[in-house]
């Protein structure tokens, strides 16, 4: 091996060893780790405490993998069949989410005179809400069976569909030539997007028991390198890369689910920690100061509308006000989408990674706290109260 | 009663949740890798999962017998397992077997195999725990309790020649 090679693992396990850290302080605190290790990233990239030489082309390379494993892992959690029955249910929870929490990054990108476009990644950054952390959290806190906690995964999942609309959209203005190329091609692949979902909904059980393997290493590989192929295509088309992903996780149902999730989840863990270092990496810090005033506003602004949407869909679903609290709560936290969304717009305008990485940090954290303890602000002022019976 | 109400959990399983008529809300979270949360709600927010109790499918399956199944099936199930390593087993007395037309002390199956016969079932009725005075008629069952091995070895015995 040449010393380059050697220094780019040395960088590399000292980078690991400090998301390690961060990762045990994040659980003493009680906060989700990934935003910290996006602050790992600002820390190491441009303008920070220690600039990274060798290691950050595998880096890159692993956060472009960090997206396509969360994503095959977010739609391995659902089946096709279900999307479309969630989406039938919670259309109009779906619409209050969408017409409060898109507007304000809208908005107050056009106010910082960014690029149209820019200011439409911006809304896309503040509506997304982070399934991966919220399902976290929920987990973590013992709240599967809390009534709230349907409401806020059928919420999240709308978030993510619509995730498959948006992302190749943007990405098709963003790529795109003219006004008639560029509808074109957006035209072109939402045709593919949803050929490929109803190709899901009807083939999804054969095609999964194609893939499966009695090998676990056989299984890893066709996995992996089924997803990468797909996630590749979907990217060269303008698709993103993330939507191939997700759409391959959807596809796959059955037995295969269980085994797929047991060998993704620890490359999943390794991957997504690179991505949101990565990202950080990106970011120049002497940015920061300029978007901090701007970010710390949105973010106040969307913590009340993430808030207002999870308890204006709970109180739909006839949940009492604790549980509505909790609901808004949950819903404040924002993550992978909402990088995944910035960094396709971080070329044409540098602050939108500053404004993201700051962003996602506060609402992440100011998210998983409120969620943890608004039972303490709620629940003490409750009586013991009895329901009139039927 | 109310009637138990069922709650899709996009990405986890199923959720049922039941009123009871003490004012108390329970519910069971059905995951879709099988395990099963037996959720208990507060009183005072009648939304919130204050004690959550996670079991393996197998656990919530006797969980759900002990609660629900009829309590003499259930005795028989606690007898069954106590006895887990005995058989009982219905065999039709072949004619051809030496044993057929031996009263059950000259057949001494007890003796030569370890298995002994619990009742004898013929057409004109039962005899259960049956006297060495007793026949061994071609055609009636005769029900064998003993260890797999014993069991199997009378088996033999009474449907086969030799």
């Amino acid at each position: 091996m040449h010393s380059g090679g050697e220094l780019l693992v040395i960088e590399l396990g000292a980078v690991m060893l400090t998301l390690a850290v961060v990762a045990r302080l994040a659980r003493r605190i009680g906060v989700p780790a990934l935003p910290l290790y996006l602050l790992v990233g600002l820390a190491l990239g441009e303008g920070g405490l220690v600039e990274l030489s060798a290691s950050e082309e595998f880096i890159e390379v692993g956060a472009e993998i960090g997206v396509i494993l969360m994503l095959l892992m977010l739609g391995l959690e659902f089946s096709a069949q279900e999307l479309v029955t969630n989406l039938r249910r919670s259309t109009l929870a779906g619409f209050v989410d969408i017409a409060l929490n898109f507007p304000p990054g809208f908005v107050a990108g056009l106010i910082l005179g960014f690029d149209p476009i820019v200011a439409i990644l911006l809304g896309g950054v503040t509506y997304i809400s982070s399934s991966g952390i919220v399902a976290k959290l929920v987990a973590d806190l013992d709240r599967i069976g809390n009534h709230e906690t349907s409401v806020v995964l059928s919420v999240l999942v709308i978030e993510d569909l619509a995730m498959v609309l948006y992302l190749p959209i943007v990405s098709g203005v963003l790529f795109g030539g003219s006004v008639l190329s560029t509808a074109i091609t957006v035209s072109i692949a939402l045709l593919a997007v949803l050929s490929v979902l109803a190709v899901a909904y009807i083939l999804g059980d054969r095609l999964s028991a194609l893939a499966l393997s009695q090998s676990s290493e056989a299984l890893l590989l066709t996995l992996l390198g089924g997803t990468l192929l797909v996630a590749g295509v979907a990217g060269r088309l303008n698709l993103s890369t993330a939507v191939g992903a997700f759409i391959v996780g959807i596809v796959l149902s059955g037995e295969i689910v269980s085994h797929a999730r047991g060998l993704i989840l620890p490359l999943r863990n390794l991957f997504a920690a690179v991505f949101f270092v990565f990202f950080g990496l990106q970011v120049d810090l002497s940015l920061i100061p300029n978007v901090a005033v701007a970010t710390v506003v949105i973010a106040a602004v969307t913590v009340v509308t993430k808030f207002a949407t999870g308890w204006v869909a709970a109180g739909r679903a006839a949940i009492g006000k604790p549980g509505r609290a909790r609901a808004g709560a949950a819903l404040i936290a924002h993550g992978e989408f909402s990088i995944v969304i910035a960094e396709l717009g971080i070329s044409r305008e540098n602050d939108l990674g500053a404004l993201a990485a700051t962003y996602v940090t506060i609402l992440t954290l100011v998210g998983a706290l409120l969620y943890q303890f608004s039972d303490s602000i709620t629940l003490p002022a409750l009586k013991k109260r009895s329901r009139t019976r039927s | 009663m109310r009637k138990a109400t069922e709650t899709d959990l996009p990405g986890v399983g199923v959720r049922f949740d039941l009123e009871t008529n003490a004012g108390r809300s329970v519910g069971v979270v059905v995951h879709q890798t099988g395990r099963r949360d037996l959720v208990i709600y507060d009183e005072r927010d009648f939304d919130r999962a204050c004690e959550s109790l996670e079991l393996t499918e197998d656990e919530g399956h006797t969980i759900g017998e002990l609660l629900g199944g009829n309590p003499v099936l259930e005795h028989l199930d606690d007898a069954v397992h106590r006895l887990e390593d005995l058989v009982i087993s219905w065999v039709t007395i072949d004619p051809k077997s030496s044993l057929t037309g031996l009263t059950l002390a000259e057949a001494s199956l007890m003796s030569r195999t370890g298995a002994g016969i619990v009742a004898l079932v013929s057409d004109s009725g039962s005899i259960p725990i049956p006297a060495g005075a007793e026949t061994l008629e071609s055609g009636d069952t005769a029900v064998l309790v003993g260890v797999p091995a014993a069991v199997t070895a009378a088996t033999k015995l009474l449907t086969r020649p030799g």
